[in-house]
């Protein structure tokens, strides 16, 4: 686990159909700290996932730098894990297999990976769903998996990616508080990507509020932990965050 | 009604017991209809013979040998060519389904090459290579190649750029990406390939057969031809057809429910 530097990075792509170039994220710095749990929240169009796809390594920028642990980022790499919002799990694999995909690519016999995969399936209450394929499993536990199959890898950042935008709200609850209670017990830093204010304060140390490609705000929430809907849906300090927060985003 | 119910249940029970069954029954009226034709006498005997004697040709064809030789020729051809057209058309399709650049470059002569058809490349292969396995192993892995290095390229197009990203940021370096995810996610295509490759590929060898053949289910028709026996004939359609559903059935489909459909990439 390391921290996650960003300095002055921009993103301009050019448009062939406009015939111009268009700047998608303005010079941004963040810094996030080990162990720390970051939402960047935003309306669509704001350069969120652009941010997140060029830490992943996805994507090149276009100038400034980015470091996890000192280390300046060049391409995708195990160091940082990944949990996308259409999963993204390799439908031709277990459950098991999905996450001890990471563990295999490090070079790890298949006694060990398993044991690790089993490891982080308990963890996520997903033991019995280690033999089965994707496709039988429903939204939700697909994403359980996409989490666990991300942190088996043991990254030093992990980066979510609007992750349970695609799965129904009760659903959705249950995921953030099991993430919460998950990120506890390892204590990963964490870039978490939404569009959800609610979600992003509830979930964070820090929430980051961009607008056109730039950072607007940044507000720390210091609400205790453990957190859970039941203790903060009506907690007025939480409905205070939750206010300020949107309101940013709708001025955005 | 009860009757017919009962009937009904019956066969339901035993198409479950045994999927063949569901198979068959399809083709007993064909049969019932093929056999009263003949007994009617419609035709002349000599013209359309009836399933009795079909079957009697065949056993007499087996005894002397020249149907498991001929049999074998033409499996082996298609083989031979299959194989072939496997080990050019994946690799080839992997190659152009990944490189842009080699999309750009090769597609167009893959379509080119596509319209210019099997039988098409006959006249020329006869000068080129005369009356034989070069001539016919060529027109089978011209044919079988098409339909795989086309479906290779759709299957691996259609891997979500997720699937690569997420196997990337899990460690994965070139060589393990297209080893776990760009083989196995375009594996439901390659296999629809191989399944319509070896379908045009049979028919490529048949036609081959007839025309530059020497032996071989294809050859043994068109000799009947010249000898006027309508019963060898039509014994050789029947073996081409039933050749097929074997391959298809037995070889083809259990590849199919055990990789895409197991996967939930194709509908059941």
């Amino acid at each position: 686990m390391k921290s996650l530097t960003i300095r002055n990075l921009s993103k301009t792509y050019f448009d062939p159909y406009a015939g111009k170039h268009v700047t998608a994220v303005h010079d941004v710095s963040l810094e996030v700290a080990e162990g720390e749990f970051v939402s960047v929240v935003g309306p669509s169009g704001c350069g969120k996932t652009t941010i997140l796809n060029m830490i992943a390594g996805f994507i090149p920028t276009s100038g400034g730098e980015i470091m996890v642990g000192g280390n300046p980022v060049r391409g995708p790499g195990p160091d940082r894990g990944v949990v996308f919002q259409s999963f993204a799990l390799f439908p031709w694999k277990t459950v098991l297999d999905n996450v001890a995909f990471g563990p295999k690519m490090r070079g790890m016999g298949r006694a060990e990976r398993e044991r690790i995969a089993r490891e982080y399936l308990d963890l996520a209450k997903l033991s019995d769903a280690a033999g089965r394929y994707p496709s039988e499993l429903s939204g939700g536990m697909q994403q359980r998996v996409g989490v666990v199959r991300a942190l088996a890898n043991e990254p030093d950042v992990l980066l979510m990616d609007e992750p349970f935008a695609s799965v129904d709200a009760q659903t959705r609850m249950t995921l953030q508080e099991e993430l919460i209670r998950i990120w506890q017990a390892k204590r990963s830093t964490v870039v978490f990507i939404t569009h959800d204010v609610g979600e992003a304060v509830f979930l964070a140390n820090r929430v980051v509020v961009l607008s056109k490609g730039r950072v607007l705000e940044e507000i720390v929430v210091d609400l205790p932990r453990p957190r859970t809907w039941d203790r903060l849906d009506e907690d007025p300090d939480f409905k205070v965050l939750s206010h300020r927060v949107l309101q940013l985003v709708r001025s955005a | 009604m009860t009757v017919l119910l009962k009937a009904w249940s019956v066969y339901v029970r035993m198409t479950a017991r045994w999927p063949a069954v569901a198979t068959i029954v399809p083709f007993l009226p064909l049969l019932a209809v093929w056999w009263i034709t003949v007994e009617l006498a419609l035709f002349p005997r000599v013209f359309l013979p009836g399933p009795v004697e079909v079957i009697q040709a065949f056993g007499s064809l087996t005894y002397k040998g020249i149907l498991p030789d001929y049999l074998q020729d033409s499996v082996m051809r298609l083989l031979v060519g299959a194989a072939w057209g496997i080990a050019l058309g994946i690799p080839l399709g992997i190659l152009i389904g990944t490189s842009a650049w080699a999309h750009k470059a090769l597609w167009p002569l893959l379509l080119f090459f596509q319209a210019i058809g099997d039988i098409a490349w006959l006249p020329i292969l006869v000068i080129w290579f005369g009356y034989g396995l070069v001539t016919m192993t060529f027109i089978i892995v011209y044919t079988v190649i098409f339909p795989i290095v086309l479906n290779t390229v759709l299957g691996v197009r259609s891997i979500p750029v997720t699937m690569h990203r997420a196997a990337q940021s899990l460690g994965a370096g070139p060589l393990r990406v297209l080893l776990e995810v760009v083989l196995p996610g375009a594996l439901p295509n390659i296999v629809t390939g191989l399944r319509n490759g070896l379908g045009y590929g049979w028919r490529a060898l048949i036609a081959s057969e007839i025309i530059v053949g020497t032996s071989g289910i294809g050859f043994l028709m068109f000799d009947a031809r010249r000898a006027g026996s309508v019963v060898e004939i039509l014994l050789g359609m029947i073996i081409l057809g039933l050749l097929w559903s074997i391959v298809d059935g037995w070889i083809l489909a259990p590849i199919e429910r055990a990789t895409g459909q197991r996967w939930g990439l194709v509908a059941r």
